[in-house]
C-alpha cells in the first residue's frame, strides 16, 4: 500500500487538485485492480464472478438484496450480469441508468508484453485487457454508488446501474439486449450513460475535446469462405482454397468506401477544428461545411477516417487441416463498421462485388442488433450539465457531440425506449489505447479525472428536474 | 455376418458392373479381410482426437487369435506420447539364419472434419465400388493388408523360411510430432531388423475409367519440410482501421508464393520413369514425357508435363500453402497470423535454399519465415536389386499381363526415409493402384476401388509368400 501512494504521489504532478489520493481514491484503484484481474472475457472468464464481486461492494455499503439483482440464464452461466438500485426521492421522478459491460475482448498472454490480467501502473498509464474499454467507467460506476450509499445521498431521481456481459462477443449471449427484452421495467429510465464518449487527448496528452456520443457506426460480421476437394500437399494444383482467399483479402483491403458526413460528424468535426489548429484543424473547418474534398487529408488519421465512411477489414483467418494437406477450406471474417443510412446488405454486394470471385462466398453473419433508425435527440438536459462540469474540470475545452466507430449496448436501449448516450469524462489517446488489442491502457489522470467526472455529472443528472 | 455379407454382395453387384471377377461374392478370407479393414478405418488415429494405441491394440488382438504368443506381439509407445503407439509382431521362420522381411505400414492418418467430407470420415462406406473413409487408401488400405498375412501365415501355417515381422507406426502424417518409424530405427533396432522393408509409395496409376497402366516403385523420394510464415502487429479495435494489417500483409505474400513455379528438375530415375510411361500414356502427354525424357528442361514438353499434378510434382520444388489461421476476435485487428508452407524439395536442394527462395519472393521483411523441424535427412532410396524386383514383376506379369513396373520419384514422403539409413533398405511398393486424383490422399472424401483393394491384398500376399521362401 505504501509503494502505491508514493507512486500515485509521484505522478500527482500531471493531475489537477481534484485528483487527491486520499484512501477514497486507494479504495477505488483496488476496486478497479479487482475488476480487471478478474479475467471476464468469453474463452476463459466469468462474468458472473465479477458481477458478484461488484455486488459485494454494494452489499458492504448498506445495499439491501432486495435493490441487487444479479442475473444469469441457465445456457450462459458465466455471462452473467448485475441490476443495482439507489431509490429517488421522487416516486413520480424517472431513473437515470448507469449502463456498462463487464466482458473484455480476448486477449493472449504470449501476445502481451504484460499479463493482461493483472493491472500494472508504468509511466503514468494503466495496464490491462479492460483497463480502457470499459473497466474504469465500469469501476467508477459500482464506486458512485457505494459512495453515495455511504454518504446517505438522496437522489430525486432514482440511480440504477446495469453492468452486463457480451458487448465484446457479437454472437454470444448479450446482457443489455437480454434486460431490454426481459426486464424492461428494472432497468426503465429517462436515458442511459454508457461509454463511447470522454475525450480526446492529442498526442503531446493535451485535452482536444470532450466527447458525448449520440450515434453510432453498426458493426457487422461478414464470412468469405472459400472450399475445394483438397487433397495431398505434394500434388498442388492451380485451384487453392488459400490462394482464392488470399486474393479477395486483397483486393478489399485496397478498396475505401465513399465519404460520408452527417449532422453529428460535422457538428464534431466544427469544434474540433479550432481545437487542432493547422491543416487538420483547417479541413475540419472546411468537412464541416460540407467540403467533401477535406475528408481525405483527416482520413489520413485513423481514429478521423473511421467516422468519415464504412470501413471493412479482415481480423480473422482460419484455412487448413494438416500441414500436409491442400486445404479444403478458407474463412476470413470481414468486421465492417457501417455508416448510418448504409444497410448490412448493400455492404455484402459490394464486398462480393470487391473480390470478383464466385469461388468466395460472401456472407453476412448474424446481426448484433437491428440496425438503428437514427441519431438519439442530443437535447440540452443531457448536453448542459456535461458542458458546465467540463467548464470547471478543463476550462477552455469544447464539449462536442460525437459518432462513435464502435458500438455500444446503447445499439439494444435506444430502440427500447431508453435513449443512451456515451459520457464518460475519460480521456483517450489519438493510438486508441490499444483497445481490444495488445497493451491495452489508459492514463491514470484519465482514470481518476473520469471518476472525479461521472462522480458529479450523475448526481446532477439524477438532482435536475 | 450374414446381414453384412448380403449386403456386400448387392452393393458390389450394383456398384461396379464393368468391374472384374472381384465384383462377384467375396470369398470368406475377403469378408474378414473387410471387417478387419473397417474396424481399423473406424479407429480414429488423427493426432488431435484419435488413438493410435489404441489400433495397435485391436490389431494386436486378431494376431493373438491367431496364435501369436504373447512375446512375439510388442506393442510401443514413447514417454508422453500415450496414443501415439504401435505394435510390431514377428513371425518367426524356419531358418534360424535367414533375415527378416519387414512390413512397415502407418496407422495414423491426416485430419478430416466430418463438416467438410460428403460421408463421415471415420466410417468405411462403400458405394458405387469405393470404399470411402479416412485412411482407405492411407495406409490403412496397407496396414490392413499387413495384419491379413500376418494372420493368414500364422493361422494357416504357411510355409516360410524368413522371419516375418509387422511394424505399425503412428506419426507418419504429423510433421514435428512423434515418429513412431523413427523411434524403432533409433530405440528398437534389433528387434525390426530386416533384409528389406516394404512400406507405402510407388503406388500404381490406372486412368479414371479404372483401367490399370502401370505400378511404380520408389526410386527416390522429395524431402517435405514446412516454413512458418508469421506476421505480427499491435492490432487494435477493429472500428479504427489501419493501413498495415497483419492478414493483409500474409494473403500478399502467400499470393506471391503461390505464382512462383520451381525451376524444372529432374533425374535418372524420373527420367526413366517418363520415358516409360510416354508410351503408355500415349497422345500429346505421350509425346511430351518422350520429348522430356530426352531434353529435361524448361520448354514446351516441360510445360505440358506441368499441366497435370503428378508430373508437375515430378518436375521441380513445390511449396503450397496448407494452414492458415490469425486474430484472436471479431472485432478486433489481427496481432498475429501464421501460414505453414508444406514444401517438397527435389533431391539436390537444401531447406535453406528454399527459405531464402521463399523470403525473396514474398518480398517483405515483415513476414517471418521459419523453417518447422525437418521430418528427416534426405535419404537415397535403396537399389533396385533382382531380389526385390523379380518377383514384383513376375507377380504382376501374371495378374495384369502387359502392365509394367515403372521406378518412380515419389512425390510424397514416406517412412522409409528413416529405415533405410538405419540400414533397413525399405522399397514404397504397395500393388494398389490410384485414378489420376490420387485416390483424394489427404484431402476429402479420399477413396480406393474396392477391386483394386482387394486384388492388391491378393497379390502382397503372394509377394510376401515368394520372399518369405
Amino acid at each position: 500500500m505504501r509503494t502505491f501512494v508514493t507512486a500515485a504521489l509521484a505522478l500527482s504532478f500531471t493531475l489537477p487538485a481534484l485528483a487527491q489520493t486520499g484512501p477514497d481514491q486507494q479504495r477505488f484503484r483496488a476496486l478497479y485492480k479487482e475488476l480487471i484481474e478478474t479475467n471476464t472475457s468469453l474463452s476463459a472468464g466469468s462474468c458472473t464472478l465479477a458481477a458478484s464481486r461488484m455486488a459485494a461492494h454494494l452489499k458492504t455499503a448498506g445495499y439491501p438484496d432486495a435493490d441487487l439483482h444479479p442475473f444469469s440464464v441457465p445456457d450462459h452461466p458465466k455471462e452473467g450480469g448485475l441490476v443495482a438500485i439507489l431509490h429517488g426521492s421522487d416516486s413520480k421522478a424517472k431513473a437515470i441508468l448507469l449502463l456498462g459491460h463487464l466482458d473484455v475482448v480476448e486477449a493472449k498472454r504470449e501476445d502481451w508484453t504484460r499479463d493482461p490480467f493483472t493491472l500494472i501502473e508504468e509511466g503514468g498509464y494503466f495496464y490491462g485487457r479492460g483497463t480502457a474499454d470499459m473497466k474504469a467507467q465500469v469501476a467508477a460506476w459500482v464506486d458512485t454508488m457505494v459512495r453515495y450509499k455511504e454518504e446517505g445521498f438522496k437522489p430525486r431521481r432514482s440511480i440504477k446501474m446495469a453492468l452486463t456481459c457480451g458487448e465484446e462477443t457479437s454472437t454470444a449471449f448479450n446482457g443489455a439486449g437480454w434486460l431490454a427484452t426481459h426486464e424492461r421495467a428494472l432497468i426503465d429510465a429517462e436515458f442511459a450513460l454508457n461509454e463511447g464518449g470522454g475525450g480526446r487527448l492529442d498526442a503531446s496528452g493535451k485535452p482536444l475535446a470532450v466527447t458525448v456520443q449520440a450515434a453510432e457506426k453498426f458493426p457487422q460480421n461478414y464470412q468469405l469462405e472459400v472450399t475445394n476437394p483438397g487433397g495431398h500437399s505434394s500434388r498442388p494444383v492451380p485451384n487453392n482454397a488459400i490462394y482464392h482467399l488470399a486474393a479477395g483479402l486483397t483486393k478489399i483491403s485496397t478498396y475505401q468506401f465513399p465519404f460520408q458526413a452527417s449532422d453529428i460528424t460535422k457538428a464534431y468535426f466544427a469544434k474540433m477544428g479550432p481545437q487542432v489548429g493547422g491543416e487538420i484543424g483547417a479541413a475540419m473547418t472546411a468537412f464541416s461545411k460540407g467540403d467533401m474534398k477535406a475528408a481525405p487529408v483527416l482520413a489520413k488519421d485513423p481514429s478521423y477516417n473511421s467516422v468519415l465512411h464504412t470501413t471493412c477489414i479482415p481480423t480473422l483467418l482460419s484455412a487448413g487441416h494438416a500441414n500436409n494437406a491442400l486445404p479444403q477450406r478458407a474463412d476470413a471474417n470481414i468486421n465492417c463498421r457501417i455508416f448510418p443510412g448504409t444497410s448490412v446488405e448493400e455492404v455484402r454486394a459490394k464486398l462480393q462485388e470487391l473480390v470478383g470471385d464466385p469461388e468466395i462466398k460472401v456472407t453476412a453473419s448474424d446481426k448484433r442488433s437491428e440496425v438503428p433508425k437514427g441519431p438519439q435527440p442530443l437535447t440540452p438536459v443531457i448536453f448542459k450539465p456535461v458542458e458546465d462540469l467540463a467548464a470547471k474540470m478543463w476550462p477552455g475545452v469544447p464539449v462536442v457531440p460525437f459518432m462513435s466507430a464502435g458500438a455500444t449496448d446503447g445499439a439494444f436501449l435506444t430502440p427500447a425506449g431508453i435513449p443512451t448516450y456515451g459520457v464518460s469524462g475519460m480521456f483517450g489517446d489519438p493510438d486508441g489505447n490499444g483497445a481490444h488489442g495488445l497493451n491495452e491502457r489508459l492514463r491514470v489522470k484519465s482514470v481518476y479525472d473520469g471518476r472525479d467526472f461521472l462522480y458529479q455529472i450523475v448526481k446532477v443528472y439524477a438532482q435536475a428536474k | 455376418m450374414r446381414g453384412f455379407a448380403g449386403a456386400a454382395v448387392a452393393a458390389m453387384i450394383v456398384a461396379i458392373p464393368f468391374g472384374p471377377a472381384v465384383a462377384q461374392n467375396l470369398r470368406p478370407d475377403q469378408q474378414s479381410f473387410r471387417a478387419l479393414y473397417k474396424e481399423l478405418v473406424e479407429t480414429n488415429t488423427t493426432l488431435s482426437a484419435g488413438d493410435c494405441t489404441l489400433a495397435a491394440q485391436r490389431m494386436a488382438a486378431h494376431l493373438k487369435a491367431a496364435g501369436y504368443p504373447g512375446h512375439d506381439l510388442h506393442i510401443f509407445t514413447a514417454p508422453g506420447h500415450p496414443k501415439e503407439g504401435g505394435l510390431v509382431a514377428v513371425l518367426p521362420g524356419s531358418d534360424p539364419n535367414a533375415k527378416a522381411i519387414l512390413l512397415l505400414a502407418h496407422l495414423d492418418v491426416v485430419e478430416a472434419k466430418r463438416e467438410d467430407w460428403t460421408r463421415d470420415p471415420f466410417k468405411l462406406v462403400e458405394e458405387g465400388g469405393y470404399f470411402y473413409g479416412r485412411g482407405t487408401a492411407d495406409d490403412k488400405s496397407l496396414a490392413a493388408v499387413w495384419v491379413d498375412i500376418m494372420v493368414h501365415f500364422k493361422r494357416d501355417r504357411v510355409a516360410h523360411r524368413r522371419p516375418l515381422k509387422l511394424a505399425l507406426t503412428c506419426g507418419e502424417e504429423t510433421n514435428g510430432a512423434f515418429n513412431g518409424a523413427k523411434w524403432l530405427a533409433a530405440n528398437q533396432r534389433a528387434l525390426i531388423d530386416a533384409a528389406f522393408g516394404l512400406t507405402e509409395g510407388g503406388w500404381g496409376s490406372m486412368d479414371e475409367k479404372g483401367k490399370r497402366i502401370a505400378l511404380g516403385i520408389n526410386a527416390g523420394e522429395k524431402l517435405s519440410q514446412n516454413y512458418q510464415l508469421e506476421v505480427t502487429n499491435p492490432g487494435g479495435h477493429s472500428m479504427r482501421p489501419v493501413k498495415d494489417n497483419a492478414i493483409t500483409r500474409l494473403a500478399a505474400g502467400l499470393l506471391k508464393i503461390g505464382a512462383y513455379d520451381f525451376p524444372i528438375e529432374s533425374t535418372d530415375a524420373s527420367r526413366e520413369y517418363f520415358s516409360r510411361m510416354a508410351p503408355l500414356t500415349g497422345g500429346e502427354m505421350g509425346v511430351a514425357m518422350a520429348q522430356f525424357s530426352r531434353a529435361p528442361h524448361g520448354g514446351k514438353a516441360a510445360a505440358v508435363l506441368a499441366g497435370d499434378p503428378r508430373y508437375n510434382a515430378m518436375m521441380r520444388t513445390t511449396c503450397v500453402a496448407t494452414l492458415i489461421n490469425g486474430g484472436h476476435a471479431t472485432n478486433a485487428l489481427p496481432q498475429r497470423v501464421t501460414a505453414n508452407v508444406n514444401c517438397r524439395i527435389f533431391p539436390g536442394t537444401t531447406i535453406e535454399t528454399v527459405q531464402g527462395k521463399l523470403q525473396d519472393l514474398v518480398g517483405d521483411s515483415q513476414i517471418k519465415i521459419t523453417a518447422q523441424a525437418a521430418r528427416s535427412e534426405p535419404s537415397k532410396a535403396p537399389p533396385l536389386i533382382d531380389a526385390v524386383m523379380k518377383p514384383i514383376i513376375s507377380e504382376a506379369a501374371k495378374r495384369w499381363p502387359g502392365i509394367p513396373v515403372i521406378p518412380q520419384l515419389e512425390i510424397g514422403a514416406t517412412d522409409a526415409s528413416f529405415m533405410t539409413p538405419a540400414g533397413i533398405p525399405t522399397y514404397g511398393f504397395t500393388a494398389m493402384f490410384f485414378e489420376p486424383d490420387g485416390s483424394r490422399l489427404h484431402g476429402l472424401n479420399e477413396r480406393i476401388r474396392a477391386n483394386v483393394l482387394y486384388e492388391g491384398r491378393d497379390y502382397l500376399t503372394d509377394l510376401v509368400k515368394i520372399y518369405a521362401q
